[in-house]
């Protein structure tokens, strides 16, 4: 009978110990931030993102801690695969606050249901991918900020880019939310120019050939296509656009420079020649200091990014963190919001902050929020690259994207 | 006043009684269970209290699955399908139309159930292969549907659901409470006498049809129940998730439920439970194992669930909790004695057939058949195989529909087309194969043709035991006992059916016929395969049966049988009729012998 009651007593010590333990050791506490992203479904955007976040908070705290007010924390980044489901996205933002998270660093699925559930406890996310318009709101959701070129803001830049050719335009979207948001936004975009648009038409993201849908678009009479649509997608409306030797400018958003593109035309390395994107730009106004600094940083972290492609030289290409920069920059603001709180408990007060704080973004841009704006990307911030021989270039025939330069994307030897 | 009050304690007494007589250490180990469940939110943190929610409420859509699988032996594959109608019905209710959980809850159960009724008023007399076919399709048809219609569906980014009164503790209680009343209801029925019909259903559909048991009635109840059950489980867990996501709607989740349902054992009220667990728990070692290697095992779920599946097939589709019940000592059933029962009279009708014809295609069957059966009498019909006897028991029982001709029962027209309303107007007609129901006692298997006895044993009552539908169950048990008794059979009343002789599985088969209070009854060759002294035990309970005033007509090859006990013989050959008149009189004829009886005596 002692020896049962002995055993009882070490049990309930053994769970009031773990209980106690986790999430802070000493006097240092350990404050987690999420990263909410499609890890097993589009492993390259997930995996980035969390890169991105690790690399700022691996520079505040070094291999230490940090001191925020009398006391020190330290951050971790914890991965929630969203898988591209929404459910699974506002489930893994549950787990995440159990967890203890502080922030989420979101892809953007599920945000429609998370953020009033984050709302709740005043927890910031914030949206390093998707430009969904209506995914952000101060009003209504005010815990919700994005640091990323916007739907609305890449639809337009198209249109001013594309309308003055006087091309006849196929729309393509796939069923996905960054799908049928792209469409949303193209829509709006192109909505004065129907002459311009032949077909819209959407891609069904689980179709093994898009060659009915391509060939439908080819009927229609366009002599160029916007492919907004998942990077996978955008590869199979490609295969099937060049085999049927459909050979039309396409257009796409930042999904096109996903290395998946590449890897899935590696056979026909000509035929991703002439794909253009628009994606918000890497290199500030001030220059090209600032990103190559951050470039170097993120290379010495986690090595180069390589595409799994080569150029017809030999070379082997590699990935610029682009998606890692947002990233980098939103958990860079949360830093200082909580900083500025002075105490990373009190969530209102780091919320509120996250309005007040202003710092500089990975490639020397500002980032900042305020009561009325929570994008931290200037809408037309957008420029548009090329590619060629595997690696892509600022196009020439644009005003803003001629001032840009060439971000290497060759691995040094 | 007083009496209603004195007549509701004594009620409540009796259900004690009984239920405290019934009670097993299995109950006390449910209840503890389920006490222990009531307070685990007190220590489990929000975030495990809301999974645990969310999966009860996949448990409560698997146990609503039972019904149409365990209970009523339909292969549904689209309980996904159910659910995702109350869910996106919730969903567009809360978020669109700004409705109250309760109310979003309930209308997204009604839609589930009035699709689950139009779906069963189409499907359940299909055959199992293609009732499975049918209901797969229906899970995918939801399912493209949700992705073609966006503004139904929310497209990709799905249907958010603003927060309401129900917190997860809520969420997690009323699950909780859902998944104990559907398993003790499923428990209830699946004892009581829509699940002994269902049993019969399921195990042997013509022999269940011919007692009289309401095949399509049962079969859609059980059907729609699963649909209710789906679609309220799909209201409540799309509201506790906060958005309805078309994607967690495919038909894979159909395909997972029933895999967990057939896993754990689909007829009994706690295998949903264990399969659900058993693949929740591999799931999520595939997870943690895929965790550790840096690889998402998502799309591997199917692949594990379709792998359970086979290996249940494959191990002849028990499941979990039969297969662990085999190591819980069974209590050993006995058989109070009852009350003696008045001694029972069957009440004989005279069947008369004129002029019936029945013809398939070019050939025919039957030619102008004729006879009379009066009460307390015997009428064999003999005749070589093919000669169309068995055509005509068809046709007299109702499972067939004659070209022409009548049927009278004391001089009324028997106008009823349905087997069941035949036997209800009191023709009873026992098969010519052995077609016991294996998995009941001998008692249970004549319990099924006392269904249409029932005045009580509707699925509600059942589930709720009321005292009528009590005492009703103890009526009719005490008759079967008896009936059980006259065919020489009340020590094994206990026995499964599967576990009798061959002779004594046909007297059990009898016995349930005679259970449906016939006024005629029609008997196929029931001394087929018979010894010598199972042949003349059969000769003196129909001796005694016709003593006691039924009407009966005896298609049997044995002669012996028939010369003993039949007062008359009716010959068929070719459909014709070749003979009419005592035994001993068509023995002489020469047509016959040269027909049928060649070298044998009648």
């Amino acid at each position: 009978m002692r020896r049962l009651s002995l055993l009882a007593m070490s049990c309930c010590c053994l769970v009031f110990a773990s209980a106690c333990g986790g999430s802070s050791s000493g006097s240092t506490k350990t404050l987690v931030i999420a990263v909410n992203a499609p890890f097993s479904k589009t492993p390259y955007i997930g995996t980035t993102i969390a890169n991105g976040a690790k690399l700022a908070i691996d520079e505040l705290q070094g291999s230490g801690t940090l001191p925020i007010g009398d006391k020190s924390y330290r951050f971790r980044i914890r991965r929630y695969d969203t898988g591209g489901s929404p459910a699974a996205a506002v489930r893994n933002v549950r787990r995440a606050f159990s967890d203890g998270a502080v922030a989420i660093v979101d892809e953007g699925t599920g945000v429609d249901a998370s953020w009033s559930i984050a709302a709740d406890d005043d927890v910031p996310i914030g949206i390093v991918y998707q430009g969904g318009i209506d995914l952000v709101d101060p009003q209504e959701r005010p815990n919700v900020f994005r640091i990323v070129p916007t739907d609305h803001g890449i639809a337009y830049r198209l249109a001013e880019y594309l309308l003055p050719k006087r091309l006849k335009i196929a729309i393509l979207h796939d069923d996905s939310g960054y799908g049928e948001e792209g469409a949303k936004a193209l829509a709006a975009a192109f909505s004065g120019a129907d002459d311009a648009v032949t077909t819209r038409i959407t891609l069904p993201s689980g179709a093994t050939d898009l060659a009915p849908q391509l060939l439908a678009a080819r009927r229609s009479g366009a002599n160029a296509v916007i492919v907004w649509a998942q990077a996978p997608v955008i590869a199979k409306a490609l295969i099937a656009a060049r085999s049927a030797g459909w050979d039309v400018p396409f257009y796409t958003p930042p999904a096109g420079a996903d290395p998946i593109v590449r890897q899935e035309l590696a056979d026909h390395p000509e035929w991703i020649d002439g794909l253009t994107f628009a994606s918000g730009r890497m290199t500030a106004e001030e220059g090209t200091a600032p990103y190559y600094t951050f470039e170097g940083k993120y290379r010495q972290a986690f090595g180069l990014e390589r595409v799994g492609v080569k150029t017809r030289t030999g070379n082997v290409v590699i990935q610029p963190p682009e998606h890692a920069m947002y990233a980098y920059d939103f958990v860079n603001v949360l830093a200082a919001a909580i900083q500025a709180a002075g105490d990373p408990t009190d969530r209102a007060k780091v919320l509120a902050q996250m309005e007040e704080v202003t710092v500089r973004g990975a490639n020397g841009d500002e980032r900042a929020f305020n009561e009325k704006n929570h994008e931290g990307v200037v809408d037309d911030d957008v420029y548009f690259a090329r590619f060629h021989d595997m690696t892509f270039a600022p196009v020439e025939d644009d005003p803003l994207s001629s001032t840009l330069p060439t971000v290497s994307q060759i691995e040094p030897d | 006043m007083n009496a209603v009050a004195a007549r509701t304690t004594g009620a409540f007494g009796a259900a004690l009684t009984e239920a405290r007589r019934a009670w097993r250490w299995p109950a006390t180990l449910a209840t503890a269970a389920f006490v222990v469940a009531l307070f685990a939110p007190l220590v489990l943190s929000r975030i495990q209290t809301q999974e645990l929610a969310a999966w009860l409420y996949l448990a409560l859509a698997a146990i609503g699955l039972a019904f149409a699988v365990g209970l009523a032996g339909m292969p549904s594959l689209c309980e996904g399908a159910f659910m995702a109608v109350g869910a996106f019905t919730a969903a567009q209710l809360r978020s669109k139309a700004g409705a109250d959980p309760v109310s979003a809850t309930i209308a997204g159960a009604a839609l589930a159930t009035a699709a689950g009724a139009l779906l069963g008023i189409a499907f359940v007399r299909l055959g199992r292969v293609l009732f499975a076919v049918a209901t797969w399709l229906v899970a995918w048809l939801v399912a493209l549907s949700l992705a073609a219609f966006p503004e139904l569906s929310g497209g990709a980014r799905g249907l958010p659901i603003r927060a309401g009164a129900f917190t997860e503790t809520i969420h997690y209680e009323l699950a909780l409470v859902l998944v104990a009343l559907a398993a003790l209801v499923f428990f209830a029925i699946a004892r009581g006498a829509p699940g002994l019909a269902l049993a019969a259903l399921r195990v042997r559909p013509p022999a269940a049809r011919v007692l009289g048991v309401p095949a399509t009635r049962l079969r859609l109840g059980a059907f729609v129940a699963s649909a209710g059950i789906g679609g309220l489980a799909g209201a409540l867990a799309v509201q506790l998730a906060g958005i309805a996501d078309p994607a967690g709607y495919g038909p894979f989740l159909s395909f997972k439920l029933f895999a967990a349902v057939l896993l754990g054992g689909a007829a009994t009220a706690l295998g949903p439970l264990a399969g659900l667990a058993a693949i929740s728990a591999l799931f999520h070692i595939a997870h943690w194992i895929g965790n550790l290697e840096n690889v998402s095992t998502t799309r591997f779920e199917p692949m594990i669930a379709a792998a359970l599946l086979l290996f249940v097939l494959g191990i002849g589709g028990g499941g979990i909790v039969p297969w662990l019940r085999r190591f819980v000592p069974a209590r050993t059933a006995t058989i109070e004695a009852s009350p003696a029962p008045p001694p029972r009279r069957f009440a004989g009708a005279t069947f008369a057939a004129a002029g019936i014809r029945k013809s398939f295609g070019g050939l025919a069957a039957l030619v102008d058949l004729s006879l009379t059966a009066e009460p307390g009498t015997i009428v064999a019909l003999i005749g070589p195989n093919g000669s169309g006897k068995t055509t005509a028991l068809r046709i007299f029982s109702g499972t067939l529909v004659s070209d022409g001709g009548r049927l009278t029962l004391d001089g009324a027209p028997l106008i009823a087309d349905t087997t069941t309303e035949r036997v209800r107007s009191g023709v009873a007609r026992t098969l010519q194969r052995t077609a016991v129901f294996d998995e009941l006692t001998a008692l249970e298997n004549v319990l099924v043709g006392a269904g249409l006895e029932r005045g009580y044993g509707g699925a509600i009552r059942s589930a709720l035991a009321t005292p009528k539908e009590r005492a009703e169950t103890e009526r009719l048990r005490g008759e079967a006992l008896d009936i059980l008794d006259l065919v020489g059979l009340r020590a094994a009343a206990s026995t499964p059916a599967a576990h009798l002789s061959s002779s004594d599985q046909r007297l059990t088969m009898l016995a349930a016929a005679l259970a449906t209070r016939p006024r005629v009854l029609l008997l196929d060759e029931p001394a087929a395969g018979g010894s010598a002294e199972d042949v003349a035990r059969l000769a003196r309970l129909l001796d005694a049966l016709r003593g006691d005033g039924l009407t009966i007509v005896l298609v049997e090859h044995n002669l012996r049988l028939v010369s003993a006990v039949a007062e008359r013989v009716v010959v068929l050959d070719g459909g014709r009729t070749i003979a009419d008149g005592p035994p001993a009189e068509v023995a002489r004829e020469p047509t016959v012998r040269d027909a049928y009886l060649g070298t044998h005596r009648l």
